[in-house]
């Protein structure tokens, strides 16, 4: 089989971590990487060998011979980049979340409609073991209808004042506890229980950044009668990781769930499943599934090596694609305008 | 190399930390709010004979470094195992402000010795950017200081580092590492790793011996990459003269009952084994089940 030429887009926090991740891959490699930083771009090319580096992204998609690109610049740039990615046939991996208004997201999705290529959106939670067993459970009617939820992120990010600079200090470059964080909890709620159809009651609230948000809570309706909240907070310093938590309540049960276990309340035993009436508690040792390489967490290895498969054996990647990026988008851009005709 | 204790303290239940279940760790970090009752959990240990202490380098590290420090005397027989960055600090650092800008904030907030400072400049920083190596003895002493003065045998680089690092390969900060701990500590080094079995395989391809390497190692393959028969399969035929092997989540966060973990571990090719245990109950019985099975 042949090896697939990647190219690396952004070398912060995430774009550090995937690099990492996929080097491990025998059928990658990776070939080049871009970043403003002269700091970072110097350490790369200093320390690893055949790397070619880039300040500029635009010169690096001109100059190499590419397969596909990880996008993992601040998110207010990677509309114009993607779009640049799809003039050049590349396969594109890009960093939540996706883009930041919901007009670019769509027309990256017919871009990439129409010319057939892997795209996917680093909504890293649809790959983690626990939340794969709570989907798959769930679409098996386990707990019934899906009657009402609650999504909630907690972490200690911002606690105390941020110096107002760089992307992270505005929305339009994807700043903010609703973009950054919260477009996880929101994906979570897509991926479980499906997109809402109204958004309503939004409030934001500003603890510590001066134009950005730090909480945002929610509730979501749904045609079919579903109802539920979702309430996103990074100031919270009792919690000394992040934590993505989602409740469940079903006509047949109960499902709570986070990155690390489970416990299901159920109205009737199953047996074949080997779960009783009542309380259940599911580890994450009871569902992982080994990853070739570990850096951060299985579900960061997973979704990379989903992607490189794909290309590798012509598939389309499946589990969180450009359509699903918008679909979260779109919740976000109703939850704005909800919040905006909220306000006093 | 020196040989490493055969049973070494930990000390996940001290900070809140418990991978299975949020709210026990919360339980655990109320108790152990009061710094008095950590205290009281080591001399349970020590009580069973363990003298092998494995510390994160957190915020809470410091107070108690200094609790053993003062009291050195009656404490003399402790070999210390740093574990080296508290990958917290940093974590929430970068996420909010960047990596660059997270170092720079480490190296010069609060060291302001007259050499560090000249380098504050805007041009030096980009040299000092160019310099992975000086960068990274840099930040080991800046970490390692609240351990001076205790007997450090090995000095631990956490899994977050060093599988990140093992992804991009670079041997240099591997081999340097290696170099810097032994002449500056006159310890051993050590790696904790997710992926022990290709590790080591890379620390053979690049020269580097005589190295402790701690994983997780625990009969149902939890946070064991790629697999648990590949690293069965490694430790079966590792050489433990080049490298010494300690086993962590034994237990697989107490997936797997004690008596049936450390039986697995007995049956393999380990040295060592990291736990981390609350009660005496519990310090007892692991103490007493892991001098008969390793």
């Amino acid at each position: 089989m042949r090896t697939l030429r990647l190219g690396v887009i952004g070398a912060g926090r995430m774009g550090i971590t995937h690099y990492s991740i996929i080097n491990s891959h025998p059928k990658v490699k990776i070939c080049s990487i871009a970043d403003p930083s002269v700091m970072v771009t110097s350490l790369m090319g200093k320390y690893l060998e055949g790397l070619e580096t880039f300040k500029d992204y635009n010169k690096m998609l001109k100059k190499v011979d590419l397969d596909a690109v990880l996008v993992c610049t601040p998110p207010g740039l990677h509309h114009e980049i993607i779009k640049q990615c799809a003039a050049l046939n590349l396969h594109v991996f890009v960093e939540k979340p996706f883009t930041t208004s919901k007009v670019e997201a769509e027309e990256l999705v017919k871009l990439y409609k129409d010319n057939g290529l892997v795209n996917q959106v680093g909504y890293v939670n649809r790959f983690n073991d626990v939340f794969i067993k709570a989907k798959q459970w769930i679409e098996e009617g386990l707990i019934g209808d899906v009657i009402r939820f609650k999504s909630e992120m907690f972490s200690c990010t911002v606690i105390e004042p941020v110096e107002e600079s760089g992307w992270r200090s505005t929305r339009e470059n994807g700043g903010g506890v609703v973009f950054e964080m919260a477009s996880h909890a929101i994906d979570l709620v897509n991926y479980l229980v499906g997109k809402p159809d109204k958004v309503i009651g939004t409030s934001l609230n500003s603890i510590f950044s001066k134009n950005v948000e730090d909480i945002v809570s929610s509730t979501f309706l749904y045609d079919k009668g579903t109802s539920g909240t979702i309430y996103v907070n990074w100031s919270d310093e009792s919690y000394r990781k992040p934590t993505n938590k989602i409740e469940i309540f079903g006509s047949k049960g109960k499902l709570l769930a986070d990155q690390h276990g489970m416990k299901i309340y159920l109205r009737e035993a199953k047996p074949e499943m080997k779960l009783s009436k009542g309380w259940n508690t599911i580890y994450i040792t009871d569902v992982f599934k080994p990853v070739p390489f570990y850096v951060r967490g299985n579900e960061f290895t997973r979704q990379l090596y989903e992607f490189t498969e794909a290309i590798l054996n012509d598939k389309k990647s499946s589990t969180c694609s450009f359509s699903d990026g918008l679909e979260t988008l779109d919740v976000i851009d109703s939850l704005f305008k909800d919040s905006n005709s909220n306000s006093f | 190399m020196d040989s490493i204790d055969k049973v070494v303290f930990g000390d996940n239940q001290f900070f809140g930390i418990n991978h299975m279940s949020q709210e026990k760790a919360q339980l655990l970090a109320e108790r152990f709010f009061d710094i008095k009752h950590i205290y009281e959990v080591y001399d349970h240990a020590f009580e069973c004979g363990i003298k092998g202490v494995m510390l994160n380098s957190n915020d809470r590290a410091k107070e108690i470094c200094e609790h053993f420090r003062s009291h050195k005397k009656e404490y003399e027989f402790i070999n210390w195992y740093p574990s080296i960055p508290y990958p917290h600090k940093y974590a929430n650092m970068i996420a909010e402000k960047g990596i660059f800008p997270t170092i720079n904030e480490v190296l010069f907030k609060g060291n302001t010795a007259s050499g560090v400072l000249g380098m504050l400049t805007k041009g030096s920083a980009a040299i000092l950017g160019k310099d992975a190596i000086k960068l990274m003895k840099m930040l080991v002493d800046i970490e390692m200081k609240m351990f001076k003065g205790l007997n450090v045998k090995v000095v631990f680089l956490q899994n977050i580092v060093v599988d990140l690092i093992l992804g991009f390969e670079v041997k240099e900060v591997f081999i340097e590492y290696c170099e810097h701990v032994r002449k500056k500590y006159g310890a051993i080094p050590g790696l904790i790793t997710q992926n022990m079995p290709h590790l080591v395989s890379k620390l053979k391809e690049w020269g580097i011996e005589e190295v402790v390497v701690c994983g997780s190692f625990n009969k149902i393959g939890y946070l064991m990459s790629p697999d648990l028969t590949t690293y069965e399969d490694f430790a079966k035929s590792n050489d433990s003269s080049k490298y010494q092997l300690m086993a962590m989540s034994t237990l697989a966060s107490g997936a797997i009952r004690p008596k049936d973990a450390f039986e697995f571990i007995g049956s393999q090719n380990i040295q060592s084994v990291v736990f981390g245990a609350s009660s005496y109950k519990h310090i007892k019985e692991t103490t007493e089940i892991l001098s008969s099975t390793l």
